[in-house]
């Protein structure tokens, strides 16, 4: 998964009063498997009991307080006051952005850099080929209607992506998706499939669930049947002829 | 003292179980006037990654009216091969299998670090799960939508061989046949008319049901998925139902000015119950109710379609104004003990502004061990995610569900169960069982002295748990443990020193609440009080009448603290909660574990500054300080209050220079915080960023003792702190009236 994929959005403020942020589904994923920092359970006792008169915490304030109106003190430059670090914690997980969209400008989800996006934009008929490789190998064993569904998903998929409507990061991942599904990496194809479906809903609810059976049927054929994309010449006559 | 809390921690850790007292009196009477009473906290499927299953059927003690599970605490003999077991004494053969064990090659369950332990038993064919999904579809187009996504999105996210089921409801309630081919079908219901699960089950067509084996046998009907067109396998289906989700509609019924929508909830729930009733008893399952607003009619309607009559209010239930309430709670009662014993979970999706109806629907997720997650929209990423969480997995790639739990308390002969709250129903039967569907932390189960006990020794109880896992194996769950007896009167110091105050917040919040179900607000508090009054009487350390002269030990140091703070909570308090918010509230309550819960009744806060590491700070107003960003979490929100200092640089924008990155670091901090736990709790709490002067920051300062009010702003003497403007007690004022009580001779 790429460093792209695990991000966070702001809640909906117009729907939910105070809504938490949304969590990508890699980052959901990361955190249930991940190790957890020290958990933020201490409790101070109140003073009543201890002997202490002061109820407030021993920290005494070393910055005098300015009066809330011109001149605003600075805070402590970085060089002087060397920050002590947080909680002790495992390191943020490789690849993983933390930073919080400062609030309360919306946050759109990718930053739309014209920079080096090019070369990573997949070919739709690369992806789309991919597809109704597996989708042939189907033919033999899987019922035709069950077939016949998935292809009308998978030609809307299509449609979709070259009208425009899917977003790169669908693009880019349903890329990574048949790559996967090309090595026989069954398990990270389906993986791709479910954090697609779970961050992107909107776009692509027609058309995963097809994509979903794809796999769960062409991983369960015969080997035999499963011949290199390449070596099959049906290809792409089964593409043009699907595309009515 | 280091040495119990060490010990609690572990036993925690270990076995999933928190006692009052850790050290047992050893007479009733005693037991008594420990005023907390000896109880415990049980979470049965406690995570444990480092416990592997074993796969063999436990060994049980042969008197028929004991039946314990070999534990460690067993005497064994290894040559005669015998075991006795320590509740009833019985001598009992081991069987044929266990041939070969030895001092030095002794089988799991006898080893002490295995005092809790699991077994995989297979009776019967694997069952798969079910999951019936009933949608309310009188919604606004944006939330409906919104949750057809959800749904179509969960569709991915259950298991393949899971078999999916759909209702959905308005005005008309429609039972939906999920074929593999051709045209959709699907059965109407009127809204009004109620109907008993035996025409249900004929109306839809559904065979009869096979004769229902014994309470946790799985029945396998005949053809499963021929026998329910109702309830088919994801992977079969997933497709259709995808369009048919999509394919949803508004209730196409009108709604006139000034009128509710129709809607039947009490019909769907019913005919969801009755359906699986007759296809799936027995079975591990899940109804999923979305609604997106109060039922408004036919059975169980909690208010009329009438807007200008508003949903109740606590003033309406006080006054005794609640038309619908007592008749709605009733029927959804007997809906959810059916589900319950036949192992099946409700779950409620509540979206809306207003009300729901929650108070009366709660027994169904109450008793059935099914979640409430309660929001504004379904288009919120408060619903989605916590939607999404309850599918997530575990270590093992395995749904953190379990269903069709029951569970059975054993205790040796000077023990007995007087009792047990949480998400549950009794079985009834002769032993203490009750059936619940686990993940959650098992409430307060109590224990009274019964016979004499004998010198020195040890109580001893058993918990046995047995559970559908959620790959579909059955699986029984063993925690036995012990403690020391000992004599009230010459060694109250140790039992004094074994008592677990946190837990012991916990039980007593916990059966505050219950009594708050049923009595008056008032009444409870004052029972809380007269509780803590007399437990500071008997363990405080004090001279007669003299107030300034009470302390208490460590072991006690932070209980009057969480009472103060439960006497505030939403949980005790009903005053700005609606009846629907304190269901909610009370639900979590109940079934979260130690931690979670003390959460809930006393937030925890924490403080970023410049002058340290962060660090827990009193729940108190004098910790808000211009300089200092404050974290609270009171589980169902977490709450980031910069003070006014912070706040003013942040809007000057130091943060964004580099020399001022420390400044930056120290605004992050709290956020990374925040953010482990609003990835991993459940259910997602609110997110509140907000500052000094800030609307939003009413939370915190509800929250903090008010130690400096506009009462007293002047008198104290701190210069530090903010005022809070209530007429509330704090804690300084709550203190010094329980220290004058507890030492009064009076009393």
């Amino acid at each position: 998964m790429e460093a792209e994929d695990l991000y966070i959005k702001p809640g909906n403020h117009e729907r939910g009063w105070n809504d938490p942020p949304q969590f990508s589904y890699g980052l959901q994923t990361a955190a249930q498997g991940g190790p957890k920092r020290a958990p933020l359970n201490k409790r101070v006792p109140p003073p009543q009991l201890t002997g202490s008169l002061c109820p407030v915490s021993r920290a005494t304030p070393m910055i005098p307080f300015s009066p809330p109106s011109n001149p605003l003190a600075p805070p402590p430059c970085s060089m002087n006051t060397p920050l002590q670090s947080c909680l002790v914690a495992a390191p943020p997980i490789s690849g993983m952005m933390m930073a919080m969209p400062p609030p309360p400008c919306p946050v759109v989800e990718q930053t739309h850099s014209a920079s080096g996006q090019s070369e990573s934009e997949p070919d739709v008929d690369d992806v789309v080929a991919l597809l109704n490789w597996a989708l042939a190998a189907c033919r033999h064993t899987v019922k035709k209607q069950v077939c016949d569904d998935v292809a009308k998903r998978l030609k809307l998929f299509e449609d979709m992506w070259k009208s425009g409507k899917l977003s790169l990061p669908v693009r880019r991942r349903m890329n990574g998706l048949v790559q996967e599904l090309k090595s026989r990496n069954w398990d990270a194809a389906d993986e791709i499939h479910r954090a697609l479906i779970v961050d992107h809903v909107n776009e692509v609810s027609q058309w995963m669930v097809g994509v979903k059976r794809l796999i769960a049927e062409t991983r369960n054929l015969n080997p035999d049947l499963l011949h290199t994309p390449e070596a099959d010449p049906i290809i792409d006559n089964r593409s043009t002829a699907d595309s009515e | 003292m280091a040495t119990y809390q060490e010990f609690i921690q572990q036993n925690e850790d270990r076995d999933g179980v928190r006692f009052s007292w850790n050290l047992w009196p050893s007479s009733r009477l005693e037991a008594t006037r420990l005023v907390v009473p000896v109880s415990c906290l049980f979470t049965p499927l406690k995570e444990r990654p480092d416990l592997p299953p074993v796969q063999y059927e436990p060994v049980l003690c042969s008197r028929a009216n004991c039946k314990a599970v070999l534990n460690p605490l067993c005497q064994v003999d290894f040559r005669a091969k015998i075991w006795a077991c320590n509740f009833c004494f019985q001598r009992n053969p081991f069987p044929p299998s266990y041939a070969g064990i030895s001092d030095v090659n002794q089988p799991a369950e006898l080893m002490p670090q295995f005092s809790t332990i699991e077994y995989i038993v297979q009776r019967g064919p694997p069952t798969p799960l079910i999951f019936l999904y009933v949608v309310d579809t009188c919604l606004e187009e944006e939330d409906l939508q919104a949750l057809r996504e959800s749904l179509q999105m969960s569709l991915s996210l259950l298991p393949p061989n899971a078999l999916v089921g759909l209702i959905t409801f308005g005005r008309m309630v429609q039972v939906h046949e999920l074929s593999c081919e051709g045209i959709a079908k699907s059965y109407v219901f009127r809204g009004t008319k109620e109907l008993s699960a035996k025409q249900i089950q004929e109306m839809l067509g559904l065979m009869k049901p096979a004769a229902s084996g014994p309470q946790g046998r799985p029945v396998a009907p005949q053809d499963p998925s021929a026998t329910c067109r109702f309830l088919q396998p994801v992977h079969k289906v997933d497709m259709n139902l995808t369009d048919l989700l999509g394919e949803l509609q508004r209730d196409p019924w009108p709604v006139p000015q000034g009128k509710r929508p129709l809607r039947s909830t009490g019909i769907a729930m019913s005919i969801a119950v009755g359906l699986l009733e007759g296809t799936y008893p027995n079975t591990g399952a899940r109804v999923m109710l979305f609604t997106g607003g109060p039922p408004t009619q036919g059975p169980g309607m909690v208010v009329g379609d009438e807007l200008k009559t508003p949903i109740r209010s606590w003033h309406d239930i006080t006054k005794d104004n609640a038309r619908h309430l007592k008749k709605a709670t009733k029927y959804y009662e007997a809906l959810a003990s059916r589900a319950a014993v036949n192992g099946h979970s409700i779950d409620i999706y509540a979206c809306a502004l207003d009300q729901t109806g929650l108070l009366e629907m709660k027994c169904l997720s109450n008793l059935t061990g099914g979640h409430i997650s309660m929001g504004d929209s379904f288009n919120t990423s408060l619903f989605k995610q916590t939607f999404q969480r309850v599918f997530s997995k575990d270590y093992n790639g395995d749904f953190r569900m379990a269903f069709g739990g029951t569970l059975e308390v054993k205790t040796s002969r000077e023990l007995k169960v007087s009792g047990a709250i949480g998400p549950c129903v009794s079985l009834n039967a002769k032993g203490p069982c009750v059936s619940e569907n686990v993940s959650h932390s098992f409430p307060v189960t109590f224990f009274v002295h019964n016979a004499p006990i004998p010198q020195g020794g040890r109580g001893a109880i058993q918990f046995v748990t047995q559970y559908q896992h959620s790959n579909t194996q059955k699986r029984i769950r063993v925690t036995t443990i012990a403690r020391n007896w000992a004599d009230a009167q010459s060694q109250i110091q140790h039992i004094e020193s074994s008592f677990d105050q946190e837990a012991s917040a916990v039980i007593m919040a916990r059966l505050g609440v219950f009594r708050a179900e049923s009595e008056d607000g008032p009444d409870v508090l004052r029972w809380l009080d007269r509780q803590l009054i007399r437990l500071c009487q008997k363990f405080g350390q004090f001279n007669k009448d003299d107030p300034t002269s009470f302390k208490l030990s460590e072991s006690l140091s932070l209980y009057p603290q969480f009472m103060f703070h439960l006497r505030r909570s939403p949980f005790l308090q009903v005053f700005n909660n609606s009846p629907d918010e304190c269901s909610y509230y009370r639900h979590h309550f109940v079934r979260q574990d130690l931690t979670q819960s003390l959460i809930m009744i006393q937030p925890i806060l924490y403080s970023y500054s410049f002058h340290g590491p962060p660090e827990p700070v009193l729940l108190d107003s004098g910790s808000i300080l211009p300089d200092r960003i404050l974290l609270m979490d009171t589980f169902f929100q977490l709450v980031i209050y910069h003070g006014e200092t912070i706040a003013q640089w942040r809007k000057a924008g130091y943060q964004e220079q580099p020399e001022y990155e420390n400044f930056k670091h120290l605004l992050v901090a709290p956020l990374d915080d925040a953010q482990e736990i609003l990835q991993n709790r459940f259910p997602m709490p609110r997110y509140i960023d907000t500052e000094h002067g800030g609307s939003q920051a009413r939370f915190l300062l509800s929250k903090v003792n008010p130690s400096q009010t506009h009462n007293n702003l002047y008198a104290w003497g701190q210069e530090t702190g903010a005022p809070i403007l209530t007429d509330d007690v704090s804690l300084q004022v709550f203190m010094d009236h329980l220290k004058k009580l507890a030492v009064s001779s009076a009393a």
